[in-house]
């Protein structure tokens, strides 16, 4: 029977090998799954890295057969050539202000709307709310046309407004932030009406800012389905000065089809701010597509 | 049916975290083992160690004659009953008790007389075609019995299984168990912070704080002659008062306690009095003041708080678990059982006495029990 | 009314009053997002069904021709090609995104070094454009100079025309489609995946089961949901394909790739023919409907939801 005072003993053991927290011990040095892993990212990743390669490439190296795998010289001109051939700066703020605008409209209009469904008994509010879910069953192709007609009758097609005002608030947003506001405590809500606060002086003072992790999923996903938004603009903007960024890429694609090194050089830059934000926020993109699906 | 034996086992987690600290054990045939502490003390870790869920960072892990440290735990004939009961939430009672039946391969007839031999024993027949998600937590609880039962395995595993019952439930479970095991007479190890299942249900308890033992034996050896002040204050309850003291020729004070102590040198102590060992003072028994701040009448008994005197020197090292002691300066707070008529009145002064065997001394240093 | 004669509020007033103002603040509040909506969603919804019973070219007005569009539409030979395009293109593509995913999400369920990175690299064809996904393997496919067929050639396997080839075309915007929207699906298997209690699993191993089996009894059920949701919405993008079309193949070769959507952009917006493209939609709009009560029904009674 072996006892032990109750006050530690000094550390008597050496320093020990880590052991794996799994409880099997590899025979390898790593891990069998990076056998899976690691071709697995290089499907992911290559065709990314080949095309900064051909974006770098002269035209011949770009379409020459073998593929080269390591351009002889780096051309960085390309990137100014493709930017000056078409307006990029132009189409870049086109899709900026897009993003941001449906963004802020979704956040404000969802808001309120959402917390309306939430916190406010008001009459037809649960029919009203049936309705405008009812209308994420139908496909956008369905709507597509019509909408293009009342965009056309508000006189606002080929222009950014046009863009926007149609993707100003959507009903998943409605219903991803009702869902979030229902679960905040009400007590909070409560105590501030009885000092007194308006309705919209809760929202904006109280809830909103408890608010911040679903906004910013919300956010993120508007920003992201209005920056890689394509069909919509297609069918909407006429003009290259209105393009935005998605939709210039493609006609680049068309009228420099051939110029593979200029084309990849465009699509490098068009891709880069979406890619910067999602390796800063990989967590809230990841938690905000996760979310989707929870839903 | 093996016993269960761990020698000098260690688990030490990536990032240093050591939750066990050279474990050593003996589990007979047959015997239902319990490991208690409190939060964190290893005694999880110790079970899942046996289980095979955790390897040992060093020590041996033996079955019967077989050391199974290499074997995975799917291999090694043992039973858990986990916290949680972990029941697949998809399957029917009927089908989570066959599961384990089913994965070795047992045949179909066989598994419906085990099954059906289960479910009777524990009451279970009128469940079988639930799911976990439509069960309370008592018949879940049996649920996760049955499905370890099943198996007629060499050790049976429980991990804190009563803790989220209720506490009516908790003692009818408890005699179910204790029932059980006299009834299979299975070698069980059961892992719990619950000082009062320990008494009850083990043949032996294994006390243990900050991954090592403390303290093995059977439970009435265990609270009659604790080891060290950590043992001392965590088996009984209400825990016992250990009052700072120290001993001067041949004799044990605590404040206004004297305590005969033969042969024990000059030394800082702490004196250890079990609330229920304090009655009110006969003459002739070593006696002390008693100021009482609340009385608490539970009906069979009546629990006292208040403050008694005590000597001032300074306390051992962070580590010492006599931080059960509260109180600074020359008051330290202490508990009294007494017996309904010796209800004393909230802010007397009563006097209680002690019988010299009662007094427990533990050396203020180390912990350790004087003898 | 007091005694005094003075005038004081009864209660049932002041309470109404606040019941008004909440009406009133409820529907303040909804307003804008009712106008946007009902203006941008429920009225177009209404008007393309009404398009659907005319004929128009969206800029001279429009004249009623009854069911005549749907009618066209059932003997229309390349309306029923862009359907069956539509389906063979469904059909590959759903059960290898699910397949996919899964196997993928299992093995970046690990804690071994470098997850992260491998996490990453699993997303980030998902945060690309269409365009620029359709730009890159049209590169990558190109029968000329791109990268597939050098590794063919280097393999010593036949040079392939993929996009230019009608028999291929379809496959390849299927490997296109694949590759870039699993890292959505992979997410979604994550989540589920580290939804599973850790228990369970150690239940299962103590049970005697091996790890395939625990996968197969324990895991694969738990990630009913997950599985329905994904097979869900898998289809209902797989059936709506457009962007990736339009950036690659432009429906070609020979027509091998026109979708159903793509099929409807060209009828509204290259010959103008509006009524006949709302037709298409609602057909779509049907379809759509269908399989997805369909998938949730079978889903309902095979699939276990913890509640």
């Amino acid at each position: 029977m072996s006892v032990q005072p109750a006050i530690a003993a000094p550390e008597r053991f050496p320093p020990l090998p880590d052991a794996e927290p799994s409880r099997r011990r590899s025979r390898l040095p790593f891990s069998p799954w990076h056998l899976f892993l690691a071709p697995l990212a290089a499907i992911m990743l290559v065709p990314f890295i080949w095309m900064v390669i051909v974006s770098l490439e002269t035209r011949q190296q770009a379409t020459s057969f073998p593929p080269q795998l390591i351009p002889s010289s780096l051309h960085f001109s390309n990137y100014s050539a493709a930017w000056n051939a078409v307006p990029f700066g132009r189409f870049f703020i086109n899709s900026l202000l897009y993003s941001l605008a449906t963004v802020a409209g979704n956040l404000l209009f969802c808001s309120l709307a959402g917390y309306a469904f939430a916190r406010i008994r008001f009459f037809g509010r649960d029919v009203l709310f049936v309705v405008l879910l009812a209308t994420l069953m139908v496909p956008f192709q369905v709507i597509l046309i019509p909408t293009f007609l009342i965009v056309k009758q508000i006189g606002l097609v080929d222009s950014i407004g046009g863009l926007i005002m149609p993707n100003l608030c959507s009903a998943f947003g409605i219903f991803m932030l009702r869902q979030f506001f229902r679960t905040l405590p009400i007590e909070l809500e409560e105590a501030a009406r009885i000092d007194g606060t308006s309705r919209l002086g809760i929202l904006f003072k109280i809830v909103l800012p408890l608010s911040l992790p679903a906004l910013a999923t919300l956010g993120i996903i508007q920003f992201m389905w209005s920056w890689n938004d394509f069909l919509w603009p297609l069918i909407i903007i006429d003009s290259q000065a209105h393009d935005t960024l998605q939709l210039g890429l493609s006609q680049f694609q068309g009228s420099h089809f051939t110029q593979w090194n200029l084309l990849m050089a465009a699509t490098v830059m068009s891709q880069i701010p979406m890619l910067l934000v999602f390796l800063f926020a990989q967590r809230w993109f990841i938690r905000s597509v996760a979310f989707t699906g929870i839903k | 049916m093996p016993g269960v034996t761990l020698e000098s086992v260690t688990k030490r987690f990536p990032g240093g975290a050591v939750a066990v600290d050279d474990l050593s054990l003996e589990i007979a045939d047959g015997e239902f083992m319990i490991l208690v502490g409190s939060s964190g003390c290893g005694k999880t870790t110790a079970l899942r160690m046996i289980a095979g869920l955790e390897r040992p960072t060093a020590g041996a892990i033996q079955i019967g004659d077989r050391v199974v440290n290499e074997v995975s735990a799917r291999d090694r004939d043992i039973a858990m009953v986990f916290q949680n009961y972990a029941l697949y939430p998809h399957m029917t009672v009927a089908r989570n008790l066959a599961y384990p039946l089913r994965q070795r391969r047992v045949p179909r007839s066989e598994v419906a007389r085990r099954v059906g031999e289960v479910a009777e024993m524990l009451g279970l027949e009128q469940l079988m075609r639930r799911r976990p998600g439509q069960l309370s937590g008592g018949q879940r609880q049996r649920v996760a019995m049955g499905r370890a039962l099943v198996r007629e395995p060499e050790v049976f595993l429980l991990d804190e299984p009563l803790s989220n019952l209720d506490a009516k439930l908790r003692v009818q479970m408890r005699a179910a168990l204790k029932r059980l095991h006299g009834r299979l007479g299975v070698t069980t190890v059961y892992v719990t912070h619950d000082q009062v299942e320990a008494m009850t249900l083990g043949d032996r308890i294994a006390v243990m704080s900050d991954g090592r033992l403390q303290q093995l034996g059977a439970p009435q050896d265990v609270y009659d002659r604790p080891d060290n002040v950590f043992v001392a204050g965590f088996i009984g309850s209400p825990p016992m008062n250990l009052l700072r003291g120290r001993v001067r020729s041949g004799q044990a004070t605590a404040g206004d306690l004297v305590v005969p102590a033969s042969g024990v040198p000059d030394q800082d102590v702490y004196v250890g009095v079990r609330p229920e060992s304090l009655r009110p003072a006969v003459n002739g028994m070593p006696s002390l003041a008693f100021e009482v701040a609340v009385v608490e009448p539970l009906g069979d008994e009546v629990i006292v708080h208040g403050t008694v005197g005590a000597e001032l020197f300074e306390v051992a090292p962070e580590e010492s678990e006599a931080a059960l002691l509260s109180g600074n300066g020359e008051r330290a707070e202490a508990v009294a059982c007494l017996a309904p008529r010796d209800r004393p009145q909230e802010g007397s002064v009563i006097r209680l006495g002690v019988e010299p065997g009662e007094v427990h001394l533990f050396d203020a240093a180390t912990g350790l029990a004087i003898r | 009314m007091t005694a005094s004669g003075i005038a004081v509020s009864p209660r049932p007033s002041l309470l109404k009053r606040l019941a008004a103002s909440d009406h009133l603040a409820g529907w303040a509040f909804v307003a804008p997002a009712v106008i946007l909506i009902a203006v941008f969603a429920l009225i177009p919804i209404g008007w393309s069904l009404l398009l659907s019973l005319q004929s128009t070219n969206l800029i001279a007005p429009a004249h009623y021709v009854g069911l005549a569009n749907y009618r066209a539409l059932t003997k229309d030979p390349a309306f029923r090609s862009a359907i069956g395009h539509t389906l063979v293109y469904t059909v590959l593509f759903v059960p290898i995104s699910v397949a996919g995913a899964l196997g993928i999400a299992v093995a970046l369920n690990r804690r071994i070094r470098g997850i992260r990175f491998y996490r990453v690299a699993v997303f980030v064809p998902l945060v690309t454009s269409t365009v620029a996904t359709g730009i890159i393997f049209l590169w990558l496919l190109d029968p000329t100079f791109g990268l597939v067929n050098y590794v063919l050639h280097l393999l010593g396997l036949p040079q392939q025309q993929f996009l230019q080839d009608p028999n291929q075309a379809l496959y390849c915007i299927v490997v296109m489609t694949v590759w870039s929207w699993l890292g959505f699906d992979v997410i979604i298997y994550l989540a589920a995946l580290q939804g599973i209690p850790e228990d369970l699993l150690e239940a299962s191993e103590m049970d005697g089961a091996s790890r395939w089996a625990t996968f197969r009894s324990i895991v694969l059920p738990l990630l009913g949901p997950a599985t329905l949701f994904i097979v869900v919405w898998s289809t209902i993008n797989a059936l709506q394909l457009f962007d990736e079309i339009y950036v690659t193949t432009r429906g070609g070769p020979l027509g091998s790739t026109t979708v159903i959507v793509y099929y409807l952009y060209q009828q509204a917006f290259q010959f103008f023919n509006g009524g006949y493209g709302a037709a298409i939609a609602y057909v779509l709009f049907l379809g759509i409907l269908i399989v997805t009560l369909l998938q949730l029904w079978i889903g309902r009674r095979r699939v276990y939801y913890s509640s």
